[in-house]
């Protein structure tokens, strides 16, 4: 089972000076990075409203497999995907 | 021991430029600039399948500063890439062959290869294994790992196991996380080595918005249906070392291994005279003794009792050729020239090769230096080491047969046609962006109106308006595909495939080599420039038109002495319409004040009227001080010497070099480079690097600054857009000769003009209103008479079927025969063998060819309908009434020639006016030239030529004609913007204002110009 949210949900990030995810926040909850298995940058639809967003697929020591994305433009993360 | 960690290092290996046709989003220096800023100490241009940039690329890297690498990214069977990069002449000539053979198996735009292509040919060549496309990365991708291993080893096998790399790509693309590391699986497994590079396709990451929009251009499609054929983000761009290690940090040696390449791809281009091909001399002479034994040969023709001091001038100009190897290269133009001549195809040199007494013997030049003070060193001297520079100016009507007989003499292998690059322009670029955004075409075209209207680009509300406005602008004059250059030639001795890459032309059976004359020019590969003259054409023909001598001999020759006082008169008084260079608006307007007497004012003649002394303002100074009516003067005395010639002032292109070496101390190199600087579009930072060096070197002689920046301010709005004096000289040959025939066969002239039309200045309809001014009679286009062309008929010029549209080769062929055989009795007879479409029987009616029968146009019109009418199968019979049509008014007689022709033999449009125009006082061209300065008339005239020249500053130059001449009307900005209506609307015109005369010539200033109303 997998929860989308196609708008993100909003997270607090720690990230590391290569700008990768060490630990996030969400509902209240922290989740440390136990391991990032795919990263992807994605500009697209830059003539009608930008996304441009790092991506990262990753699971935590809490035992979450997530897909989170910083909003490149606003500077927001968000979670998008949770796999359950 | 201290240890410094060495700061990251990385030379990017794969990148496209704009000349990956619709692909690659940056020019060539724009990447070189980059990569020199960003560190980078080496850049490969690895463009599809093509080295069209790579002479640009070698200019802009040694401007940088960085290390080029030559190569390219090969599309294979199967749409895989592979990238190749040279690492010696060897791999030059395998990629130049592979790209060429991959053209020509391709329909045209597209190259493909079959692997078993590759075989033999991967001598000196690097490939890597190339994008995600490349073979080995594709079949990772769909998890075909035997495939991707029997890829690999194919290539390890064909190009050494040292010689292939796995390439490493980081986009920031989700496949990577699985693709990268199956690569340097595979890599370790086959002991291959691992390179990195990042696939560029646009120096920065802001031009990806250009490189959608190609993408689109390319599939004819949207933005937003793109989605799948564009790139995912921005990723493709010139990278720093840090950005590239930091990305392959856990391939470092993928990194190193891309200085390990660049330091082995140390290539270079080396192409010159050893390129051309042998001239089969007799009797295995060497070159230089063949050319000097025609120049022995030529000499008593030339120069009857030659004096020691012209043989002496051979002499030595011979022997400067034979050092600079050039005499087999001069032996291959004679030759070129020798076949024109002995075939009577009209043909000369131009360019510098007028310097030369050597090209004067061998025909080359139509210009004896020695008399007209040419000297030779500006074509060669033993310190300049440039490439010579003979064009070739052949009868345009001819001109193939000279390429088909290049072709046969060399081979179709060595012989091509530069290519040129057909490039955006402002409106195209604006038109295809639009598209690609989606916009709707109104959007586009209120775009392209603003455009066409102001440069003013106003910031739009609308992004989609601002991103047309700057896409486009960044789009304008990158190449968008190829044509072939007029006449540009590249003759090789080997084989051209191996030299450089070829492919096949629009034109069927023609094959263009990958660069254009600008860059022939750059890397030194000799091209000859075999171009076609319409003014060398019109001369021959206008030959054969002299009517034989009271001897029955014809006139065999035009003149080549150049001094005859009535000739000279006629130029002088402006008498020039359909006279070669001379015959201009502008050049009307000068003429009768420079008042030229000899050949080389000649010269002087058409080297003025050109934008570089226009702009520069040299015209008026030039003409005063010949005038001796303002004394002649120098910025400096240290430029007397380059100018004196030209009391003063710069007019000639080589004067550039010649003040840059006076006053600043240019090396001829220096001055070649400044000269070109100044006439490129978009050099400005070149022109201030120029202008920083100018200043110095002035100052180094002791020049002050003001005076040096004046000069060099000078030099900067001369632009370099003039003619050389060589050049201007064989041009002037030119001018001469259709002048005397102007002076003394003047229905020749005219008969050769009007068969080789278009050309010049004027149209043929007026040059027949001129040609009836001077007293010729113009005679109608007549079925019974009229040949196939013009031709001279009882002294004056009777018009042929070629200005009858629509008639055609065929029917004008047919016609001709038939009627050799009996004359036309009817129209129902003529139709019936001569079977013309209708609309061309119609514009003969009209044309009144079909007068001969006595019957009136209409009624033959009439009758025409009713053939056609007769046509269909039915056997219905049509009686033909004998109705009674009232002819046609004179007025829409004249109309309707005019519309059938294009041109009109009888009375000219402005007659039927006539009483109208004087019951109100207004002036025709006669009229206007007996007013004074300053007095305010009234002047009607059919606008013929409507010029507003770029150098003009917004006035507009209009050209009246009545039946007795033309008349000039000067258009101030204003004036113009408030009649702009009334000039676009009409071609009949009344212009008032006031009169304006200096030295003989007359011109109304207008106010206001008004559309005179239709008569009937």
């Amino acid at each position: 089972m997998t929860w989308l949210w196609p708008q993100g949900q909003p997270i607090v990030v720690v990230a590391n000076d290569r700008a990768d995810p060490v630990q996030f926040t969400w509902q209240g909850g922290a989740h440390r990075v136990s391991g990032i298995t795919r990263h992807w940058r994605v500009d697209l639809g830059w003539w009608q409203g930008r996304v441009w967003r790092d991506y990262f697929k990753l699971s935590t020591d809490t035992g979450l497999l997530v897909i989170i994305y910083r909003d490149l433009t606003q500077n927001e993360w968000y979670l998008q995907r949770l796999y359950d | 021991m201290s240890h410094q960690p060495s700061p990251p290092a990385y030379a990017e290996l794969h990148c496209h430029s704009c000349f990956s046709l619709l692909d690659g989003a940056s020019a060539p220096a724009d990447l070189a600039a980059q990569a020199a800023a960003l560190g980078l100490p080496a850049l490969a241009l690895t463009d599809h399948d093509a080295v069209y940039g790579t002479p640009r690329f070698l200019r802009a890297a040694q401007a940088a500063g960085i290390q080029p690498i030559l190569g390219a990214e090969l599309t294979l069977a199967g749409g895989y890439h592979l990238t190749l990069l040279v690492e010696n002449e060897a791999g030059w000539h395998n990629l130049c062959y592979l790209i060429s053979r991959a053209r020509h198996t391709a329909p045209k735009g597209e190259a493909l290869l079959t692997p078993d292509e590759l075989i033999g040919c991967s001598g000196g060549l690097i490939a890597l294994s190339g994008c995600r496309q490349g073979e080995v990365a594709a079949a990772l991708r769909r998890d075909d790992r035997p495939a991707a291993l029997a890829a690999a080893r194919r290539y390890r096998e064909l190009f050494g196991p040292a010689n292939f790399y796995i390439e490493l790509q980081r986009h920031r693309r989700p496949e990577e996380a699985y693709l990268i590391p199956r690569l340097t699986a595979l890599a370790s497994y086959l002991g291959l080595e691992c390179v990195a590079t990042n696939n560029v396709h646009y120096a920065t990451p802001d031009r990806r918005r250009l490189q959608d929009v190609l993408v689109c251009i390319r599939h004819h499609t949207t933005l937003d249906q793109a989605v799948h054929l564009c790139r995912p983000n921005s990723e493709y761009y010139l990278k720093s070392p840090g950005q590239m290690a930091a990305l392959f940090a856990g391939q470092p040696a993928a990194v190193a291994n891309t200085l390990r390449l660049a330091e082995r791809c140390r290539f270079q281009l080396n192409y010159g005279l050893q390129d051309l091909p042998h001239f089969p001399t007799p009797h295995g002479m060497s070159a230089a003794a063949y050319l000097r034994r025609l120049c022995t040969e030529a000499l008593p023709a030339r120069y009857p009792g030659a004096a020691a001091a012209v043989r002496r001038q051979m002499i030595y100009e011979l022997e400067v050729i034979e050092r600079a190897g050039l005499s087999n290269y001069f032996l291959l133009v004679w030759d070129m020239v020798r076949f024109a001549l002995a075939a009577g195809i009209g043909c000369q040199g131009r360019g510098s090769a007028a310097n030369s007494l050597v090209a004067y013997l061998l025909g080359i030049s139509p210009i004896d230096p020695l008399v007209h003070d040419l000297v030779f060193e500006r074509f060669l001297s033993s310190e300049r080491q440039a490439a010579p520079d003979i064009d070739l100016d052949f009868d345009a009507a001819r001109r193939e047969e000279v390429i088909q007989y290049i072709y046969e003499r060399y081979g179709a292998a060595h012989t091509a046609m530069a290519c040129t690059f057909v490039t955006f322009q402002r409106r195209s670029a604006l038109r295809d962006v639009g598209k690609a955004l989606g916009l709707a075409p109104e959007v586009v075209a209120a775009a392209l109106a603003a455009a066409a209207e102001t440069d003013e680009t106003e910031k739009e509300a609308s992004s989609s308006l601002a991103y047309l406005q700057e896409l486009a602008g960044q789009l304008t004059d990158f190449p968008r595909h190829l044509g072939i250059h007029a006449g540009g030639m590249v003759i090789t001795g080997r084989p051209l495939m191996g030299r450089v890459p070829t492919e096949p032309a629009t034109m069927p059976e023609r094959v263009v080599v990958q660069w254009d004359k600008e860059a022939l020019e750059e890397v030194g590969l000799v091209k000859i420039d075999i171009l076609g003259l319409r003014m060398l054409s019109a001369l021959s023909e206008a030959l054969t038109h002299i009517p034989a001598d009271a001897d029955g001999q014809p006139v065999a020759a035009l003149p080549t002495t150049f001094d005859d006082p009535a000739v000279y008169a006629m130029i002088s008084r402006a008498d020039t319409i359909g006279v070669f260079q001379v015959e201009s608006r502008a050049q009307a307007q000068m003429l009768p004040r420079l008042q030229p007497r000899s050949f080389a004012d000649l010269v002087v003649a058409i080297s003025l009227i050109r934008p570089g002394p226009i702009q520069g303002n040299m015209v008026h100074p030039y003409l005063r001080r010949r005038l001796g009516v303002e004394p002649v003067s120098y910025a400096h005395p240290l430029l007397e010497g380059a100018l004196a010639e030209t009391l003063g002032v710069i007019l000639f292109q080589e004067q550039v070099l010649k003040v840059a070496r006076d006053l600043a101390g240019f090396s001829p190199g220096q001055g070649e480079q400044l000269r070109r600087a100044l006439g490129a579009k978009r050099a400005t930072a070149a022109i201030e690097q120029f202008r920083q060096a100018f200043l110095a070197g002035a100052a180094a002689k002791g020049v002050s600054e003001t005076t040096a920046a004046a000069v060099f301010e000078q030099l900067k709005a001369f632009g370099g857009y003039a003619f050389a004096k060589s050049h201007a000289a064989a041009f002037a040959v030119l001018v001469y000769q259709s002048a005397w025939l102007k002076q003394y066969h003047l229905a020749a002239f005219y008969t050769g003009l009007l068969n080789n039309q278009p050309m010049g200045f004027w149209n043929a309809a007026v040059l027949v209103n001129e040609a009836r001014r001077q007293g010729l009679t113009v005679q109608p286009v007549d079925i019974a008479a009229s040949q196939a062309g013009c031709v001279v008929e009882e002294g004056g010029v009777r018009l042929g079927f070629n200005y009858v549209k629509g008639l055609g080769v065929e029917t004008t062929a047919r016609l001709l025969a038939t009627r050799a055989q009996t004359p036309f009795a009817s129209l129902a007879d003529f139709q019936r063998r001569v079977r013309p479409s209708r609309r061309a029987a119609e514009r003969l009616i009209l044309a009144g060819a079909m007068d001969g029968w006595g019957l009136p146009r209409r009624q033959l019109l009439w009758e025409l309908g009713s053939l056609y009418l007769g046509e269909p199968e039915l056997e219905l019979v049509f009686p033909t009434p004998a109705v009674d049509l009232p002819p046609l008014t004179a007025v829409a007689a004249m109309l309707a020639e005019q519309e059938a022709l294009g041109l009109s033999t009888g009375e000219h449009i402005m007659s039927f006016y006539q009483l109208w125009l004087a019951a109100r006082g207004i002036l025709g061209s006669r009229q206007l030239t007996a007013c004074a300065a300053g007095q305010f008339v009234q002047l009607a005239g059919l606008l013929v030529v409507h010029q507003a020249p770029p150098t003009a500053n917004g006035f507009h130059f209009l050209t009246l004609e009545d039946g007795d001449g033309l008349s000039n009307v000067i258009v101030r900005p204003a004036v113009y913007t408030r009649c702009a209506p009334a000039i676009r609307a009409a071609p009949l015109l009344v212009a008032a204002g006031v009169v304006q005369r200096q030295d003989g010539v007359v011109n109304l200033l207008a106010e206001r110009i008004t559309a005179l109303p239709e008569v009937s």
